[in-house]
């Protein structure tokens, strides 16, 4: 209680200097409080961000793949999933797979014609089905048109055939060929096969505008699976018996061998009739949705486990690139500012101490030759100092608090170019969480005590022989 | 029996390469109820003096025995207790603290004890306040005083602990000749009354005259008023 008087009487009668420190607590306080869970808030609504608009949970991949499936990949398209059924049966069979979507990034051209002249337009597509991908992404508006035929709104629908435009592309073909395309309106599609150049003749299903990353997705356009194989040739026959397909196998290693096949039994016997024409898959990336993020690494390891899969996989953070690392960088930063103003506060907090210590030397002085045990010293010193910062910092928090409350209704507005890189864009929405608060209390006692240890050995080397020369 | 006794005490300080000799051989031993004068000019050795009978230093040679104990060995802990429960000070500066009103200042070396009741301090606060005629300056701070009555505050806390003895440092430098005259009488009164055993130093020869018995220094050593048993 004396303690308490003495240090809350000595905190007013120095208010100023006090004030300037309790300031300074404050602001690092409620970088604490408010940084740290806006941080959280940006790695939470970023991770739900990419997966949801970008990358689903996980992407399968083709294990011959040099890169990661990834918009930016140089090597487009990645080589093709091997078994592509296998893998769809799989996910189907697992209860922990929401929805999933096979597709594949290439390059084509749309041929258009304006004024009887052919205009040829590069553009960089994902071949999808259309329903499924929509039921793992929900990153596509449609501004005209739909997205292959598909209802606006919920699953069901049959999905047609086409392509699809995002509508910033269609600014670039305006700039740069002169051509705005219409929905609706026919076009032939040139694919670059090791055969040549094939033509398909198509349309444009619709124009989009991409409501997340729109830095990536400005750039993607859409064709459906179903011509993007009659494009690029991805048909086949089913319905070999395995040996001739192991022959043929071996003949590949082999040409020799491929003579042989006509002495062969299976071949001599295969029943043409039993042959089918099929479409192949042509897709290099199966972006999987899981019903529980956290579930991820259990279902990855289940399909990694499984056998002759030819399979890799690439978590939403590795398959989004840079943008996973961003929400991580702010946090690095976030912490490293942190920690440096509280550093610097630590150091004129203790620059004040040590002002004050020498002040009020006679006084300690006096306090010792009285009978003040070094300890009762201590104690006015460590009490100043909780007083001060703690109730800088609960101040702190009750500002950071409504300030939260204030946001956390509407969301936090952000401009739309940072919002963009951190959360693919729009405001964010805060979760108010009690550890950043707690952490924020811990923080300022460990540091209040830390910034007291050298004031107070000062102070308590002060010998009651001080009494004598006080002023 | 003697309250505190010093015997063949010598102080010496360093100042760089130099000695300085505070005290040179000091022998002295206070009876309880004394009311005792150092007397001797500035730099003669009576804050040092004071500063071994008080535990707040410590002798370079020789003893210090307070209420019949040898402090040579005590820890910093027991000389504090030592000051906190046997000796009280009254300083040149007064020295109260400035964030503690006078009963609050009066009351603090009873708070540092911690073995009274609230009530029980309260008693006691009050008895010393009316002894030194200040009952109706109780709330003020210490700023709100005149020299005059900050000493009387500094006595009334000297007294609360009902010391074994009270060592005032030249307690009325700071005051004007008047003032410490009466300062002086107050003190002497309270001995007389009290038993309360005083020892004060000056340098001033109508302070001295207060005194029953003056012990003179010079240069570190006793030249007049000193125990003859004691002196070796
Ligand atoms: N802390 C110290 N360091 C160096 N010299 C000191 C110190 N304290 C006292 N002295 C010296 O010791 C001598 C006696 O000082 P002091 O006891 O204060 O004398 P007085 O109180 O009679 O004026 C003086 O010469 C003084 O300069
Ligand atoms: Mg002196």
């Amino acid at each position: 209680m004396l303690t308490l008087t003495i240090a809350w009487r000595t905190l007013l009668r120095r208010k100023g200097r006090m004030a300037l420190i309790a300031v300074l607590v404050g602001f690092g306080t409620f970088l604490i409080v408010f940084g740290g869970m806006f941080a959280s808030s940006v790695a939470r609504e970023s991770r739900e961000s990419i997966i949801s608009n970008f990358t689903g949970d996980f992407i399968i991949y083709s294990d011959k793949s040099k890169t990661l499936p990834s918009p930016f990949a140089f090597t487009t398209p990645l080589p093709n999933v091997q078994d592509a059924a296998k893998i769809a049966a799989l996910l189907d069979g697992n209860d922990e797979v929401e929805s999933y979507a096979m597709y594949s990034q290439n390059y084509g051209l749309i041929q258009v014609e304006r004024a009887g002249k052919k205009l040829d337009l590069p553009f960089i597509f994902y071949a999808v089905e259309p329903a499924p991908y929509r039921s793992v992404f929900s990153n596509v508006k449609m501004t005209s048109g739909t997205f292959f035929s598909l209802p606006e709104k919920g699953s069901g629908g049959t999905a047609g055939s086409g392509i699809i435009v995002s509508r910033y592309q269609n600014e670039q073909y305006q700039k740069n060929y002169g051509v705005t395309l219409e929905t609706g309106e026919s076009v032939t599609l040139l694919g670059i096969t090791e055969g040549g150049v094939n033509t398909v003749r198509s349309s444009l299903s619709g124009i989009f505008e991409p409501l997340r990353y729109r830095s990536v997705f400005d750039y993607i356009n859409y064709m459906d699976s179903a011509t993007y194989s009659s494009l690029y040739n991805f048909t086949g026959v089913t319905g070999l018996p395995d040996q001739f397909n192991d022959a043929l196998a071996a003949a590949n290693v082999d040409e020799s061998s491929l003579f042989e096949l006509g002495g062969d039994d299976a071949f001599g016997r295969l029943d043409l009739a039993s042959l089918t024409a099929e479409t192949l898959s042509g897709f290099t990336m199966v972006a999987v949705r899981l019903k529980d993020h956290d579930r991820a690494g259990a279902v990855i390891a289940a399909l990694e486990a499984e056998p002759e899969l030819g399979i890799k996989i690439a978590t939403w953070d590795k398959a989004s690139g840079f943008y996973a690392q961003i929400s991580l960088a702010l946090q690095a930063f976030i912490f490293l500012a942190t920690g440096l103003i509280f550093l610097v506060v630590t150091l004129i907090f203790m620059n004040t101490l040590i002002i004050n210590v020498v002040e009020r030397t006679g006084e300690i002085g006096t306090m010792r030759a009285l009978g003040a045990d070094k300890s009762f010293v201590r104690g006015v010193f460590l009490t100043e100092t909780l007083i001060l910062n703690i109730s800088a910092a609960l101040a702190a928090m009750v500002v950071s608090g409504i300030l939260l409350v204030f946001v956390s209704g509407t969301g936090l507005p952000l401009p739309e170019t940072i919002s963009q890189f951190l959360i693919g864009g729009g405001s964010l929405r805060m979760t108010v969480e009690l550890l950043p608060f707690l952490a924020a209390l811990l923080t300022v006692v460990v540091v209040s005590i830390l910034a007291t240890i050298y004031p107070v050995s000062v102070a308590t080397a002060i010998t009651p022989l001080k009494a004598m020369n006080d002023k | 029996m003697n309250v505190v006794e010093l015997k063949d005490v010598k102080k010496y300080y360093m100042l760089g390469q130099t000695r300085v000799d505070a005290l040179r051989g000091v022998s002295l031993a206070i009876g309880q109820g004394e009311f005792l004068a150092i007397a001797g000019p500035s730099g003669s050795g009576k804050s040092t003096m004071l500063n071994m009978f008080g535990c707040i230093d410590l002798p370079s040679e020789g003893s210090v025995r307070i209420d019949g104990t040898e402090t040579e060995k005590m820890t910093d802990k027991e000389l504090t207790r030592y000051r906190r429960t046997k000796i009280s000070f009254i300083f040149q500066s007064f020295n109260l603290i400035p964030v503690l009103n006078v009963y609050e200042n009066i009351e603090f070396p009873l708070l540092l004890q911690r073995s009274l009741t609230k009530k029980e301090r309260h008693e006691r606060v009050l008895k010393a306040v009316e002894e030194v005629g200040l009952q109706d300056r109780m709330k003020n701070k210490s700023m709100e005083l005149s020299g005059g009555q900050r000493q009387r505050v500094a006595i009334a806390r000297a007294l609360v602990t009902r010391p074994l003895i009270v060592l005032a440092d030249e307690p009325t430098a700071n005051l004007d000749s008047e003032t410490g005259k009466r300062i002086i009488e107050l003190m002497r009164q309270i001995n007389e009354t009290e038993k309360t055993t005083f020892v004060f130093s000056t340098h001033d020869a109508h302070i001295m005259k207060e005194a029953r018995r003056v012990v003179r220094i010079l240069d570190g050593r006793i030249v007049a008023g000193g125990d003859v048993a004691g002196e070796g």
